[in-house]
């Protein structure tokens, strides 16, 4: 078969991704790098304005610093606990007990629903001022704030959403678990390693690529969150910019204020943490991250 | 495997019945308290509207009745019919075409040689750390060009370029995992790429091909974004967007009409869930996935 012939099968095959990724991709993608240095309101023209939109972002945009602020405290808080949930519960769950596919389905069902309107509708009756949990407080004497309407709380609201939804990165861990082979715990319980050591000695040093592996997708998640702050607080990042993500900022910036060239800027810093926070991960595996040799 | 621990000494689980009752009564809370939010919101959306919250936190209505369900189904201009045909059309459409040009395009990387395959195959794992945000707003002006807004257009044609890497990465995985023998012989017996590609690899795939159709349709379906950008007119609602339109018009009176929409958006997913759950499990267990 001739090479020209060769080519030509291969980027036929291509072709419907190598479009898309010319016009939905890197076009777009480079067209909003432009237009991070424009004013656009999307009916007028493009207008060049420099490094403007970056700079007012740190110092005359609040709401971004607010923004900024609620989004790392969401994704601090959630991620680690969200992977310490799901290794916990990965850990009860392994070496194959009975009833594991029922549990690992069950576990998993709120990852899956997690993302619809409907979760957040729920969880805003929830946490409301009488909504369930106040409902169970109150069987114990204790009257419960309004959650979903009260600054101090309503970001918790969410990390708690996130944290109910650790099924997926648990069937990760549960994959990585079984890779474990059993006769090392056995070996190290023969000389008389409490469970504890070898949880510290055996399964995070050999889970380590699997908790990497995690956490770069859900901090990645974690940052691009949406949905749920936008159904909670009606779209409005409220009580008092509480709940304001990042992306909602965003979304508010270039669709209700129609300021695109400030929302591409803002597109760009949120590439920019990601790309930061990924490199920094990547290059500190060697310090935490056990690979086989 | 149970004997086997039996007879480990000092080991974590070295009385293994009682801790394995012990593991069972810790799995059974969890999943217990996991479950019960949706189970309230079931019993929520089966209770009259005169009953309140109230603080109601238990899962027994006072009088179970369905009115919730017309009454919230035909609760806004248009019904909730609509909407669910309309977010059907797009998850099927959308679907279609994610499972179609991402196979084809897996195909190619998994088993054709050319010239700069490396090259482009690192390029569309890369486009998979890539926030969409950032291909946002050229888009939007894109499809506004072309008069797509406020239409279906702007939801389901880039799945028929394979814009989510996602599922082409899920697919070039299982394809390289099909012995090449297969499609050297039928080489062999001179069939062509797309013979092979549409004869052996589709037919050898179906599992796969299945994960990717269950996960496309579901994120399609739950998708917010994308339809709260697009779609202005309520004619053309999705779901999701329904059920937010009815948040912003019911006040707290009819909460149990809004549970009753709530509800009935996610059983697509939960029946998927009911008969695919293993498919789904294995995708992620071997793939490692986003949600």
């Amino acid at each position: 078969m001739g090479a020209i012939r060769r080519n030509g099968a291969g980027y036929m095959f291509l072709a419907p991704w190598l479009i898309g990724f010319f016009c939905l991709t890197l076009g777009p993608a480079l067209a909003s790098l432009y237009l991070s240095f424009t004013r656009f309101d999307l009916l007028n023209a493009p207008e060049f304005i420099g490094a403007q939109n970056y700079v007012r972002m740190v110092t005359a945009d609040p709401k971004f610093l607010a923004s900024m602020k609620v989004t790392l405290i969401y994704v601090v808080l959630s991620v680690p606990l969200k992977l310490a949930f799901a290794l916990a519960v990965a850990m009860v769950l392994n070496r194959g007990m009975r009833g594991l596919p029922i549990y690992r389905a069950i576990f998993y069902l709120p990852s899956l629903l997690g993302t619809s309107v409907a979760i957040a509708v729920l969880w805003r009756q929830l946490f409301a001022a009488d909504g369930m949990v106040n409902g169970i407080l109150a069987q114990f004497g204790i009257i419960g704030p309004s959650w979903i309407s009260n600054p101090n709380y309503s970001i918790y609201t969410l990390v708690v959403l996130s944290v109910w939804q650790f099924g997926s990165p648990m069937i990760i861990f549960l994959a990585g678990l079984r890779q474990i082979p059993t006769d090392m715990y056995e070996a190290a319980s023969l000389d008389g390693a409490s469970p504890s050591r070898q949880f510290w000695r055996i399964t995070l040093p050999l889970l380590s690529p699997v908790i990497f592996f995690n956490l770069v997708i859900q901090v990645i998640e974690a940052f691009k969150a949406f949905t749920p702050a936008f159904v909670i607080s009606g779209g409005s990042g409220g009580p008092i910019n509480s709940t304001l993500f990042y992306t909602l900022y965003l979304y508010q910036e270039g669709f209700s204020y129609f300021r695109m060239g400030y929302a591409s800027a803002l597109a760009w810093v949120l590439v920019a943490i990601i790309a930061v926070f990924t490199a920094i991960s990547f290059l500190t595996t060697k310090y935490w991250v056990h690979y086989d040799d | 495997m149970t004997d086997a621990v039996q007879q480990m000494p000092g080991r974590g689980s070295a009385h293994p019945r009682l801790s394995g009752t012990v593991r069972h009564v810790i799995l059974i809370a969890i999943c217990f308290v996991m479950i019960y939010p949706i189970l309230w919101m079931l019993s929520g959306s089966l209770r009259p509207a005169s009953e309140l919250f109230g603080g109601d936190a238990g899962l027994i209505p006072s009088q179970v009745t369905v009115e919730a369900y017309p009454k919230g189904w035909f609760g806004l201009q248009i019904n909730f019919g609509q909407f669910f045909l309309n977010s059907l059309v797009i998850a099927v459409l959308a679907t279609i075409g994610n499972v179609l040009a991402a196979s084809l395009v897996a195909y190619a990387f998994a088993r054709l040689q050319f010239w700069g395959r490396s090259f482009w195959f690192a390029l569309m794992l890369g486009t998979l750390m890539l926030p969409y945000h950032v291909t946002l707003i050229p888009q939007y002006v894109l499809f506004r060009s072309l008069d797509w807004v406020n239409t279906w257009w702007p939801l389901i044609l880039p799945k028929y370029f394979a814009v989510d890497a996602f599922f082409i990465f899920l697919m070039v995985q299982f394809f390289r995992g099909i012995p090449k023998e297969l499609d050297e012989a039928a080489r062999m017996d001179g069939c062509s790429a797309w013979r092979i590609y549409w004869k052996i690899i589709l037919p050898l795939s179906m599992p796969v091909l299945a994960t990717a159709a269950i996960f496309s349709f579901i994120w399609t379906w739950e998708d917010f974004f994308g339809p709260l950008i697009y779609i202005s007119e309520m004619r053309n609602y999705t779901v999701q967007l329904g059920l937010r339109s009815f948040i912003d018009s019911s006040g707290t009176s009819s909460w149990n009409e809004l549970f009753a929409m709530s509800v009935l958006s996610l059983v697509p997913i939960f029946l998927i869930f009911l008969f695919f759950q293993r498919l789904l499990i294995e995708g992620i267990a071997t793939t490692g996935m986003k949600r």
